[in-house]
């Protein structure tokens, strides 16, 4: 986005001017947002493998909010899907992001799954911006920024001629 | 014409964030306790105070705002911007990131 002269607050984005440390920042956060998804996945796999039962009565108990004909739909149309992806997901979104492959396909996943938590929890007794939309705000960051290209793989996928020749490809990769 | 679809889905997102969180978070104190967007209970668990905007409307109009700028990103996938493929072509022949 080039300086827009007619408005001095717009200025122009270029990463390079917040220094060395801001890719190495966003690559840093990718990989600790990752650890966080991987590790509530990864543990819900030892503990209940593709059977998280508590996802469904999750969704089926968000009735009510303004997510809630979408989650209770979910948690009694599709109960058997909801047991195994909650786990699967969450791990193979950690993944993606600690390795930085398909970041923002995956932050998009991310972020899905925490607007279900920041509506489902309600932990709201200090406001609405609690620690779960914080995480899905960070999942937004990740996407628009694609913070894969910095230190992850997606800065090697995005230069493979099968992307070079289907440039929209890298909506889902960067 | 997709510069006007940019800047309006990129401002309603952000006003729609922007409305359901701070605005709406000032009206919240202003009608005092609770302040938080929760209702306030006694020691027996009892609600004494609901919040005095309800919750489900500041979340609404935050998961609209970033539905909205999902949409966009899907209409940006369908249109793609010229002006960044070139910047992002530029930008991989000179290194930088």
């Amino acid at each position: 986005m080039a300086y827009n002269v007619s408005n001095p607050l717009d200025g122009e984005f270029d990463l390079r001017r917040a220094g060395p440390l801001a890719p190495v920042w966003i690559a840093t956060l990718r990989v600790v947002v990752g650890w966080w998804f991987f590790h509530a996945g990864v543990t819900k796999l030892i503990e209940s493998g593709l059977n998280f039962t508590a996802g469904p009565s999750y969704l089926q108990g968000m009735s009510g909010t303004v997510l809630g004909p979408v989650a209770v739909w979910m948690g009694t149309a599709i109960p058997g899907f909801i047991e195994a992806i909650v786990p699967l997901a969450e791990t193979l979104i950690g993944l993606a992001l600690i390795v930085g492959v398909l970041v923002r396909l995956a932050s998009l996943g991310g972020a899905i799954f925490m607007a279900f938590f920041w509506v489902g929890n309600a932990e709201f007794g200090h406001g609405v911006v609690n620690g779960d939309l914080m995480g899905l705000l960070l999942f937004v960051t990740l996407l628009v920024l694609g913070a894969g290209r910095y230190y992850g793989i997606d800065a090697v996928l995005e230069r493979l001629a099968p992307v070079e020749n289907y440039p929209r490809l890298k909506h889902l990769f960067g | 014409m997709t510069d006007i679809i940019d800047k309006a889905a990129m401002a309603l997102s952000s006003a729609l964030l922007l409305v359901g969180i701070v605005v709406l978070g000032v009206v919240e104190i202003l009608d005092g306790v609770p302040y938080g967007a929760a209702p306030s209970t006694n020691e027996a668990g009892e609600v004494i105070a609901q919040p005095g905007v309800d919750p489900a409307i500041r979340t609404g109009l935050v998961l609209a705002g970033l539905a909205i700028l999902g949409l966009w990103g899907l209409y940006r996938v369908a249109v793609p911007a010229a002006g960044i493929d070139r910047r992002t072509t530029a930008d991989a022949t000179t290194g930088t990131r």
